[in-house]
């Protein structure tokens, strides 16, 4: 075996030559790619990708408006009464939440999914070759038009509001523009308040007049409207009322429900689609609901115990108002040992107007009594919506100061259950009125939600200060 | 004729010294023992083997000087010279138990050493100790056995497995269980594929259940990076090395049966009815509240006096004990044969067994079949082939627990005035129940009627497979190829009847299957230079892939569960069902070893291995990870001469090992696939899922190590002092980043983490002769502490639903709550303490802060064993020292009165002025105690305990039946009694987790965790 001795090196050698040769050829070896999902640099080639990824945020808007954002909303201002037991909507309703509260989170967290989407689709055109500008200029606005609705929503919700501070540089949330992964301190109200404005007026330029179920031009007008009448710019308000308004593309419902199945209310200028893919719920076999938080916490036909009730505050409000039997939006609640809202009883499948023609007139309305013009027009408004409902109608005398109170009645009536009371409430807290609700004022620090606990991960961020209301 | 008489006697004389002569005697060991089968030999030539009674006999001896060497494995060999005188010799002797075994073999990385060479750390458990005890998993039997590794068992239930800590912990939110191989395999170890589908239901799935505890030969423990460099890329929270038992060229079999029972070690103290009734009524005085206090799932807080009056009284006319109707006591029975044969060039071990083990939990099982096939085949003088095969089945009769239901619900939200079935016919919220029908409360929650009705059976098939051919070409140089696959299918196989959940009849089936292959080659080559000098080196390449499949069934209207009905086997091919693509991973690794012995005395090794992982980007695919090591066996030194020391020897290591155990594609950005399912207004949608991280790389650990071996007064005493400092970097944590990026979480390599301590080993043989007392300490401190996080807060990592946080300055798994004072005795509120140390009413997530951790600071066992005769007693004790608990589900138990039933240590409240109690003033509102309104969870250090204990964790007694026959009787208890402060179910806990980062942050927490069993077995094994 001699010889076997003298092969020692040369196997030793042969040995590592191998071991250096699969060194190379086998790195592919390690690697595995995930089967099921896309690669971030693989996923936007083509317009449809940037579409179906924009259709994604709108995703996000569905899963936030379907009653979850209306209902936090609400539970922080004085129509609702304590809800049942479900400890997240008790700590809203105290305005006691704190980082380990979950909706709060959660709302905060889907906001800035939008935006994070929004901002990718916003930094991805030079990734799809086939693109007319048109088509462009639509994307570009509607990925602006959902960044701008999740800023606002978010503002408004986790900050004060504006005018809380004269100059409004009382903190606000992160501005995001840009899709990146760098934590961002809070940018202050006025800086949230200038770039949402700055985002829907490029949408309000670049979006089509009609887009289905998505944002449109007017839409983005629309929410202009709102955002200026918070803002106390009364003019601006009315000018962008009247584009809206005055585009003839909607007009008031005969009825007053406007949840409807199936069919967008005609009242409706921006609103959440629940789709399903036939005329009727029974002959449906793939529906989409984006209504269940309205309506699974609501609804008492089918629940003696639903989660949320009205405040006896607001029963005893609307009864006092007079107005008495002849209101047919009397129908939408029924008082009792809990006060019911029955906006959505024997309502399965709905879509959620976040955005109607009857606000923008009432808002309109507002302004002129603000700004002591046109009140005959505002009295025209305001008793044409009186009218669908049954209610006595407000005098042609009526001064700038009953045309105001008018306005905010119909618009407390009217928005029942939507969500958009509260900040109505702030508004005129930051005009001076007294406003407190269940003991607190409208200011109170737990009136501005807490944030996520991950805004707290990386050091820098402030928090908002917790309770103080009760 | 004085010639004729010469030479007659020269005939004579020459006759008899050309006549043989024969030595023969007895062979025992220092007490008295015979030793069958122990070797005599005679001038290294002449050889013989003892029979069964230690006998031998030599013939053909000549006259004169013989050296004659007695040898037995695990004895100390010993050479007599003997003046061998005509006809029948005889020689007796007696040898001593080669106390430090420091010629036994010990089996480290891809072979094996002597353990006098051996220069990493290394303990080695034997297989008895492992069959001895009574345990739902083998694993947890290594408890209180070897020093720096910390066991704990998490729970009774049937096939729960255990949190193993080596040497501290070292990941984040990396897994930080050491690896396990068996037979060279590293093995799959998934602790949360029944999460993957939601389907937990309180209970992480145990991955070396299925290991059968009687084909274990031997474990080894690897603790630092010498031994543990050689497994380099996964070794960095250590490595338990599985061998497992081989063929004998003697036929031989052992057979062991073993029946028991088990009961919960202790018992949960709920209130019943009137108990709780007094308490809640109280609170709802105190908050002002007039009449009968309203009663959950009977009355409402809105409800008229008359209506609240009616349903307390109900209510009293019910007492469920709702823990007595889920736990009870577990039937064990468990059978194994196993048998070893051979041949001149063959040899198999082959075993069987049967493991049917109910825990204390009603409707609890957990039931293992295995076969083990091991063959050693000598293909050719330079040729073996060695092949290991096992297969087993284990089967879970599953229960829901903690948070889920069954024990755990008892323990929270099931009230003692519920009862488990009405009693007459009853119409509540317009829905008619007969008598005889099960009581239900939010639908599907009795317990009773959820064991009753659902079926549910978690089934594990798993099996081991393992070939290595080993060509020997030239002498010294072995050049081995090997193979291993390692096959695991788990199946929750879930079955709810409609009058169970309102719904329909549905059965769920989830099926996860992971194929682990293993295949590797090695080359070692042993010279010995001159006499004094000897160099052996290793050289080899492996590669690992592992691929994970799930698929999830559906079946509405199924009349049961799949298991039970071939139809809907027959079914599953077209049946409603989701497939998925497999997640995959794979390592491809080199290695080598260098060993160098100068005298036999000095050792040097030097290690070095390359691994790439799938799982990091090109850039930083590769980790590189040396070790050095030396050890020094001072005693052989010419110069070393003390008696009473006779083995001394000194080993220190330094290394650097690393980990990759995160989820498979963490550094990929990823977006959703295309048919995602999701639509809005009926357009598809295209979102992403992860942000990408592809400077993603290997964690590293750095250690240094180095200890001491004494062996005294001729090795009765052998003690081992060690001590090891491990520096972490790079440690991969999974961090909540702010919610505004757009993301929540990120893979990122951020932290730092320290580990240091020192391990004391004992074995003393006290006393031997008719009465033998040895004892075996183990003793070990280990410090942890997280250095650095970067620029994240404590609150970027948690664990999970607990309130674990990372805080540099403190160690993994440290508690973040706000610090509990004391109960003011003017208002009966709570006092707590704020971040500058002053006393406040007021609580505030702000003024967390570090609480306490549960990492323990000494960590132990001691096993003490008489033996006396035929009899034999064994008793070990296992002990922790330091550690803190929190009692999590005590928050809502002894906190704020709501929809959970309470312990009744909750009497000791506050109800006057000048009480001094531990509980403050009762309320059903949890802003009384300042906690923020709808969040009665109330996160406080008053829920912290100090979970020292001190367990008598086996006692075995044990008679060897005399005569012929190996037969062996024993009585075995497990948990018999514990010394503890703690005042909750039982301070040595493993809740469930939700994933890794989970495990490895939330060290001691308990959330309705069922308690350790009480179990007592009765076994006989026979080897013939």
């Amino acid at each position: 075996m001699k010889y076997l001795k003298e092969l020692r090196t040369p196997l030793f050698v042969a040995a590592i030559a191998i071991a250096t040769m699969t060194f190379h050829s086998c790195d592919k070896l390690l690697v595995f790619e995930p089967g099921e999902v896309i690669l971030a640099e693989d996923a936007i080639n083509t317009s449809e990708d940037l579409q179906r990824l924009l259709v994604s945020t709108y995703d996000v808007l569905g899963n936030l408006y379907d009653g979850r954002v209306q209902i936090v909303n609400d539970l922080r201002g004085d129509n609702l009464a304590e809800p049942d037991n479900n400890n997240d909507y008790k700590a809203v309703y105290n305005r006691e939440t704190t980082f380990f509260t979950g909706i709060n989170g959660g709302i905060y967290t889907d906001f800035y999914y939008a935006i994070y989407r929004s901002n990718v689709v916003l930094g991805s055109f030079n990734l799809v070759d086939e693109l007319s500008s048109e088509e462009r200029n639509r994307i570009a606005a509607e990925a602006r038009f959902v960044r701008a609705v999740c800023h606002l929503g978010a503002v408004k919700m986790f900050a004060q509001p504006y005018g809380y501070t004269s100059d409004n540089s009382h903190l606000g949330i992160p501005l995001r523009l840009e899709a990146t992964q760098e934590p961002l301190p809070r940018a202050s109200v006025g800086d949230v308040y200038s770039a949402v404005i700055d985002d829907f007026i490029f949408a309000a330029e670049n979006l089509p007049t009609m887009n289905g179920p998505y944002a449109t031009s007017d839409a983005a007008n629309a929410y202009l409207a709102h955002m200026h009448f918070l803002m106390q710019d009364w003019t601006s308000a009315v000018g962008y009322c009247d584009a809206v308004i005055g585009s003839g593309h909607y007009e008031l419902d005969d009825d007053l429900n406007r949840f409807e199945s199936g069919i967008v209310n005609v009242e409706t200028v921006f609103g959440i689609q629940s789709y399903m893919n036939s005329e009727n719920l029974e002959d449906a076999s793939f529906v989409d609901f984006r209504c269940e938080s309205l309506r699974d916490n609501y609804r008492s036909d089918n629940n003696p115990t639903p989660q949320l009730s009205l405040s006896s505050d607001y029963v005893d409000w609307w009864n006092g108002l007079g107005e008495g039997s002849g209101d047919q939006r009397g129908d939408w609640f029924t008082a009792g040992e809990r006060n019911f809202c029955n906006r959505f009883n024997g309502l399965d499948v709905f879509n959620v107007p976040l955005i109607h023609l009857t606000g923008l007139l009432l808002i309109r309305a507002e302004s002129y009594a603000e700004l002591n013009i046109n009140l005959a027009s505002a009295i025209g408004d305001i008793n044409a919506i009186r009218s669908r409902a049954g209610s006595t109608l407000l005098s042609e005398n009526a001064d700038a100061t009953l045309v105001r109170d008018a306005a905010r009645i119909e618009y407390r009536k009217e928005t029942l259950c939507e969500g958009t009371w509260v900040e109505q409430l702030q508004r005129r807290g930051t005009m001076g009125e007294n406003i407190t609700i269940r003991g607190g004022s409208w200011d109170c620090p737990g009136m501005a939600l807490q944030f996520s606990n991950t805004e707290n991960t990386v050091a820098g961020f402030e928090l908002n200060p917790e309770g103080g209301c009760l | 004729m004085k010639y004729i008489y010469s030479f007659l006697i020269a005939v004579f004389l020459i006759s008899f010294t050309a006549q043989s002569q024969t030595l023969s005697g007895i062979v025992k060991d220092s007490d008295g023992n015979t030793l069958p089968s122990a070797s005599v030999l005679a001038d290294g030539e002449t050889g013989t083997f003892c029979d069964f009674n230690g006998n031998y006999r030599i013939e053909g001896l000549s006259l004169g000087k013989h050296t004659i060497e007695f040898g037995f494995i695990g004895y100390i060999k010993k050479s007599v010279e003997i003046e061998i005188a005509i006809g029948m010799n005889t020689l007796n002797v007696r040898l001593k138990e080669d106390a430090v075994m420091i010629n036994d073999v010990i089996v480290v990385g891809y072979g094996v050493q002597r353990k006098k060479e051996v220069t990493g750390s290394i303990t080695k458990i034997d297989a008895l100790k492992i069959t001895s005890i009574q345990t739902p998993s083998f694993e947890a039997a290594l408890q209180g056995q070897a020093a720096g590794v910390q066991v704990s068992q998490s729970s009774g239930a049937a096939g729960a497995g255990s949190l193993i800590r080596i040497r501290g912990i070292a990941s984040i939110s990396g897994s930080g269980d050491p690896l396990v191989v068996v037979d060279g395999i590293p093995i799959t170890q998934e602790y949360f594929l029944n999460r993957r589908a939601g389907y937990g239901g309180g209970f992480n799935n145990n991955p070396l259940a299925s290991i059968n505890p009687n084909d274990i030969e031997s474990v080894e423990i690897l603790k630092d990076a010498a031994a543990t460099g050689i497994y380099g890329s996964r070794g960095a929270n250590g490595v338990i090395l599985i061998t497992t038992k081989r063929g004998t060229s003697k036929t031989s079999f052992e057979y062991s049966s073993r029946v028991g029972f088990s009961q919960a070690a202790s018992r949960p103290n709920m209130m019943n009815t009137e108990e709780y009734l007094t308490i809640r009524q109280e609170a709802w005085e105190n908050d002002g509240g007039t009449g009968y206090v309203w009663l959950p799932h009977m009355s409402t807080s809105t409800d008229s006096p008359a209506s609240r009056r009616e349903a307390y009284m109900r209510a009293m006319q019910t007492d469920t004990d709702w823990v007595d109707e889920t736990t009870g006591t577990g039937m064990k029975n468990a059978h194994s044969f196993g048998a070893r044969t051979g041949g001149d060039n063959w040899s198999m071990y082959s075993g069987f067994a049967y493991d049917e083990n109910e825990s204390y939990l009603l409707g609890n099982s957990y039931t293992r079949i295995s076969g083990r096939m091991n063959l050693d085949l000598d293909l050719a003088p330079w040729a073996k082939l060695i092949f290991s095969g096992s297969m087993s089945q284990g089967r879970n009769q599953r229960v829901s627990m903690a948070w889920s239901g069954g024990l755990g619900r008892a323990m929270s939200q099931a009230m003692p005035y519920m009862p488990v079935r009405y009693e007459n016919d009853t119409l509540v919220n317009g829905v008619s129940y007969q008598a005889g029908d099960f009581y239900q409360w939010n639908t599907n929650w009795n317990m009773v009627a959820e064991r009753e009705m659902k079926k549910w059976r978690s089934t594990e098939n798993r099996s081991f497979t393992n070939a290595q051919l080993i060509l020997t070409p030239i002498e010294n140089l072995h050049v081995k190829f090997n193979g291993g696959f390692d096959q695991m299918n788990v199946e929750e196989d879930i079955w709810e009847p409609e009058v169970y959940n309102n719904y329909l009849d549905q059965g769920n089936l989830y099926s996860n299957t992971i194929l682990n292959w293993n295949l590797g080659a090695t080359a070692d080559y042993r010279v010995e230079i001159d006499d004094t000098q000897a160099i052996s080196l290793l050289v080899g390449s492996e590669y690992q892939r592992s691929d994970n499949y799930s698929w999830d069934y559906y079946f509405p209207n199924a009349s049961g569960p799949v298991y039970g009905s071939d139809s809907l086997q027959a079914i599953l091919d077209t049946a409603d069902k989701r497939v998925n693509l497999p997640t995959q991973h794979s390592f491809l690794s080199y290695f080598s070893r260098v060993n160098y012995a100068l005298k036999d005395k000095y050792f040097f090794q030097a290690t070095m291995r390359i691994d790439g992982s799938s799982r990091f980007g090109r850039n930083s695919r590769y980790g590189f990870f040396p070790a050095v090591s030396a050890g020094w066996v001072v005693s052989d030194e010419n110069w070393f001469a003390t008696e009473k020391i006779s083995f001394l020897k000194v080993r220190s290591s330094i290394g650097r090992t690393g980990s990759a155990n995160i989820p498979d594609y963490a550094r990929f950005g990823t977006y959703s696939p295309t048919n995602n399912g999701i639509t809005y207004a009926g357009d598809s949608i295209l979102y992403p899922l992860q942000p990408a991280n592809p400077n993603l790389k290997w964690e590293s650990t750095r250690t240094i190590d180095g200890s001491v071996e004494i062996g005294l007064y001729e090795d009765r005493i052998a003690v081992e002092i060690g001590a090891y400092h491990k520096w972490s970097t790079d440690v991969l944590m999974n961090v909540s980043v702010p919610a505004s990026t757009g993301f929540t979480n990120y893979w990122d390599n951020v932290g730092t983490v320290m580990n240091r301590g020192i391990e004391l080993s004992i074995k003393s043989y006290n006393t031997t002769g008719r009465f033998q007392w040895t004892t075996e300490l183990n003793v070990s401190k280990n410090y942890n502490e997280i250095i650095d996080i970067g620029e994240y807060t404590p609150d970027a990592i948690s664990g999970g639903s607990n309130d674990s946080r990372v805080i540099v300055g403190s160690p993994i798994g440290s508690f973040f709550l706000v610090e509990h004072s004391h109960i003011d005795a003017e208002t009966g509120l709570p006092v707590y303490i704020d971040l500058e140390g002053n006393e406040t009413f007021e609580y505030s997530n702000d003024i967390r802060k570090y609480v306490g951790d549960g990492l323990p600071d000494f960590i132990g066992g001691m096993t003490n064993s008489f033996s006396c005769g035929n009899w034999d007693l064994t008793a070990l004790v296992s002990f922790s020292m330091g550690a803190k608990i929190f009692d999590s589900s005590a928050k809502r138990q002894l906190g704020v009165v709501s929809d959970w039933n309470m312990r009744t240590e909750l009497f000791d409240r506050w109800q006057q002025p000048g009480d001094e109690a531990t509980f403050p003033i009762l309320t059903l509102d949890e802003t009384t105690y300042s906690l923020p309104s709808g969040f009665p969870w109330w996160n406080t250090s008053l829920f912290i305990y100090d979970a020292s204990y001190l367990r008598l964790r086996n006692l075995t007694l044990g008679y060897n039946v005399p005569g012929g026959n190996d037969i062996r009787l024993a009585f075995n208890a497990t948990n018999l009694f514990t010394l503890t402060n703690f005042p909750g179910l039982d301070p040595e806990v493993v809740r469930d987790f939700e994933n890794a980062q989970d495990r490895n942050m939330s060290a001691n927490v308990n959330y309705l965790t069922p308690p350790q069993e009480r179990s007592f077995t009765f076994s006989i094994t026979a080897n013939f």
